[in-house]
């Protein structure tokens, strides 16, 4: 699998699958260009003045500033962000193609969400993201910025926030000082230097909102430990952070911190250790022996194997060991017939939750186009063949009993057993991939698709299926870039991938997996702490969904159709998956104004930031921008985003909705700890100024236990 | 990579497993591997030797990610050179990433390989897991 090798985020040259689009490269050219040709002529024809006529310091301390803006953008635009190589194809068998699309990991005492991500090929870490236009997961993802044409993450923070610091004092400075200069030659206008000088007073003073709104933003969330995925995602709505250390630590971290250091590009150090038999063994008890005995032999190697066989108590044959199939030159036939042989009817499909392995930097659009449309007819022509062909395996999915979800790990024996036959049955090339020409697969997966439809149609959480593979390519062709959770404006536009597929696997699946033995408990048993209801986030996603226009606002029942990655042969086995998977993608969340950099991060700020104890009035400040700001959003396509007459919209569209964003300002006062005040304060004064056209249903979920943001994370609040 | 394998096979035991020890993540995004001794090693090494390994492992992590003053002068330093420190200069955390490197192979020379197994540096996995790979042990018994 070709490990990314770019160690540069914007210079890595384009994965085969990525055609080079030029567009790209519009925005960071533009700001490069008004960067250092503004700045240079401000140094040529005002700055002589000015040292002349005051200090020869001043000159010098703007070269410095526009020095160190420079060297910031540089930084911000060629480092890699954090960008992770994809996973090997080995380490995807403990996660084998029966495993969960989430995991939830306890961070601090909170549960997080872990999803797969198909194309990497792992689960993405707490606080990663993919970026679909880079298409890397990145770490502690911030955002996709198309200024520096790069994403923003765990290395390449500090440098952003620098320059946005740096480049609003340098914009400060020039306009500051082109005024001074205008000033002093309001009779002198027609000379080449006030010109050029006006000029530049008039660039900088259109930048200047954007730009210091945007450090604002970047400011308060510096303060507070988050994200920009997570604080529009409003995955911390309602309250806690757990990668939060306080305000002043977290301003160390991102300012004082050791630079992380980057995973892609680095020399493969090949092992020096050479290994060969015979090997030591450690001393076995017997309580160990015993215990080997009982175990259901699930996690067990073949080494373990050899020592049960020759001191073997129980009169059960073993069952096998996992399917290691990946290595040639091993006798894996034996298992795979062995597996076949003395196993249960293999597992059906039920638990295939996530794709199985295919090649990487697909082109997605072709593959899960086709994926969908195939799974769309698999859907309608499923016959009603039972679900439970093999009873253990049934009985470790309770979760499909209870809830139809599909979400859950398939743990039991025969489950293990169906996975070593099904993944036995296509091991060649030492490499394990499910069997697709399986014929027993895919009827297992057809029924699978009835037995999961009917159960969803209980919770009324799927739409008509039929209409899945017939309106998915509309979507699709409108999210095709910006799929998983890019944070560049057209993502802003439909929204990034991870909030809106978690919130919808939520939905639709329960994120835990159970035990396998705990059925009848865990039927009907209580969410786990820190899970929330599946429908409060629906219900937001369908208030917020209303404010949208039509050709942008998916049916919430496109649940289903998570882009893969996919080949289309081996849909069947991912229809449980692209249910739990797909969520009614991109369009706008609450306050998302997917316009221009202020305004998405401005308003969106403001907008998110609702306390739980201003839980009732919030649902209006949620869609005030983004109502105002969807239609033109619509016509505000990736094209019309770089245009410079847009610049000029940028600015009329700032100056509105700053002016329901006014009172950004006394977040940063009191940024640490004081959050629930201000913006009590910001939402009744945004209450005020704007009319509330949309009411979209959003719960309160103040004093509530089990909060969810938009973004799926859970988070369990003692009240 | 098959066809590295079968030539390894030549040389070294063949690879029969791997197993992926994940990261922990209660205490935040800090680099923190999960001491719990895997199943699939029960019978092949100490699980005392292997907490003591990652607990090393960890500790070295951690010594890599403070926020001491090393850092913050770096830092300082990098931001007057306007990050040309950088071409020249080991940041703090390569330097730990180095003594990591040694530390892993060291542990693999005396403890993991005379036992059939194999650590990988986890940053080749992007810090993500680390990778023990046991090897097959065609001494004993047919299989």
């Amino acid at each position: 699998m070709p490990v990314g090798l770019s160690v540069d985020g914007a210079l890595g040259y384009p994965s085969p699958s990525r055609p080079f689009r030029p567009s790209r490269y519009v925005p960071v050219s533009a700001a490069t260009a008004f960067l250092v040709g503004a700045s240079t002529l401000f140094l040529c024809f005002t700055c002589p003045w000015l040292a002349e006529r005051f200090s020869s310091s001043i000159p010098l301390y703007n070269v410095v500033v526009f020095l160190f803006t420079l060297a910031n953008f540089c930084m911000a635009t060629f480092m890699d962000p954090g960008i992770f190589p994809r996973a090997e194809e080995d380490e995807d068998k403990e996660d084998d193609f029966r495993a969960p699309l989430y995991k939830t990991v306890e961070v601090r005492g909170i549960q997080v969400r872990m999803k797969w991500c198909s194309t990497c090929r792992f689960y993405r870490p707490p606080r990663c993201s993919h970026c679909s236009v880079c298409d890397n997961c990145v770490e502690e993802f911030d955002h996709h910025c198309p200024w520096v044409n790069n994403c923003i993450g765990r290395r390449n923070y500090r440098y952003f926030f620098l320059f946005l610091l740096s480049l609003t004092t340098h914009i400060m400075n020039v306009f500051g000082f082109s005024l001074l200069y205008i000033l002093h030659h309001t009779k002198h206008l027609d000379q080449v230097d006030s010109g050029v000088t006006m000029a530049v007073m008039c660039v900088s003073g259109l930048f200047f909102v954007p730009v210091a709104g945007l450090t604002g933003f970047h400011i308060v969330l510096v303060a507070r430990g988050r994200t920009t995925n997570e604080q529009v995602t409003g995955k911390f709505r309602g309250g806690v952070n757990p990668f939060t250390h306080g305000c002043l630590k977290n301003i160390a971290h991102v300012l004082c911190g050791s630079q992380a250091p980057r995973y892609l590009g680095r020399l493969r150090k090949p092992h020096s250790v050479e290994v060969q038999p015979p090997f030591l063994r450690p001393p076995l008890s017997e309580a160990q022996l015993e215990a080997k005995a009982v175990d259901n032999g699930i996690q067990q190697s073949k080494s373990s194997l050899e020592i049960m066989e020759s001191q073997s108590t129980d009169a059960d044959p073993p069952p096998p060991p996992k399917p290691e199939h990946r290595y040639p030159g091993m006798p894996h036939t034996q298992n795979e017939e062995c597996s076949l042989l003395t196993e249960a009817p293999p597992t059906p499909s039920l638990y295939k939750y996530r794709p199985s392995y295919s090649s990487p930097g697909k082109n997605h659009t072709a593959s899960t186009h086709s994926s969908k449309m195939s799974r769309g007819n698999s859907m309608t022509e499923s016959p009603s063949v039972p679900v439970t062909t093999g009873q253990p395996s049934y009985r470790s999915d309770p979760s499909l009993s209870s809830r139809g979800g599909a979400g859950c790990r398939g743990g039991g024996e025969g489950g293990k057993a169906g996975s070593g036959g099904l993944g036995g049955a296509s091991t060649f090339g030492g490499r394990s991939y499910p069997s697709f020409t399986d014929t027993l697969l895919q009827s297992a997966a057809a029924s699978c698709s009835s037995s999961l439809r009917s159960a969803h149609t209980a919770h009324n959480a799927l739409g008509p299926l039929i209409s899945e593979g017939t309106t998915s390519t509309s979507y699709k062709s409108l999210a095709n870039q910006t799929r998983n959770g890019s944070l560049s404006y057209e993502s802003l536009l439909t929204h990034s991938e991870s909030p809106e597929f978690e919130s919808a696997a939520h939905e639709l699946s329960p994120p835990r997996p159970h035990p396998p033995h705990s059925l009848s408990t865990a039927a009907g048993a209580p969410p786990i702490s820190g899970y929330t209801s599946p429908f409060l986030s629906a219900q937001q996603r369908e208030g917020s969904l209303q404010a949208c226009p039509a050709p942008l606002r998916p049916s919430p029942n496109r649940a289903f159709l998570r882009p893969t990655s996919s080949p289309p042969s081996r849909a069947p086995p991912l229809s449980p998956r692209a249910r739990s998977l797909g969520s009614p993608p991109p369009g706008p969340a609450p306050g998302h104004t997917p316009l221009g950099k202020s305004l998405s991060y401005a308003g969106g700020a403001e907008l998110q930031h609702r306390p739980s104890s201003s839980g009732g009035g919030t649902p209006m400040q949620n869609n005030t921008v983004s109502f105002f700001l969807q239609p033109m959003a619509t016509l505000l396509s990736l094209e019309f985003l770089y245009t410079p007459s847009i610049f000029l919209f940028f600015f009329l569209l700032c100056s509105l909705s700053l002016r329901s964003s006014a009172f950004f300002c006394p977040p940063l006062l009191l940024p640490c700890g004081h959050k629930d005040d201000s913006v009590s304060v910001l939402s009744s004064t945004i209450k005020q100024n704007v009319a509330n056209h949309n009411t979209p249903s959003h719960k309160p979920v103040g004093g509530v236990k089990k909060v969810t943001g938009v973004g799926g994370t859970t988070y369990g609040i003692s009240v | 990579m098959a066809e590295t394998h079968s030539l390894q096979d030549l040389r070294q035991a063949a690879v029969t497993s791997k197993v992926f020890v994940q990261r922990d993540y209660t205490s935040g995004t800090i680099c923190k591997f999960q001491t719990k001794f895997p199943a699939e090693l029960e019978s092949r090494m100490d699980k005392q030797q292997f907490e003591e390994t990652i607990q090393t492992l960890n500790n070295l992590y951690a010594e890599a990610e403070k926020l001491g003053g090393r850092s913050y002068l770096e830092g300082c330093l990098a931001c007057l050179t306007a990050y040309t420190i950088f071409l020249c200069m080991e940041t703090h955390y390569e330097k730990v990433l180095k003594k990591i490197a040694k530390y892993i192979q060291e542990q693999n020379e005396k403890i993991y390989a005379p036992l059939g197994l194999l650590l990988t540096d986890p940053i080749e996995r992007g810090l993500r897991v680390v990778e023990i790979t046991i090897f097959e042990d065609r001494s004993i018994g047919s299989r």
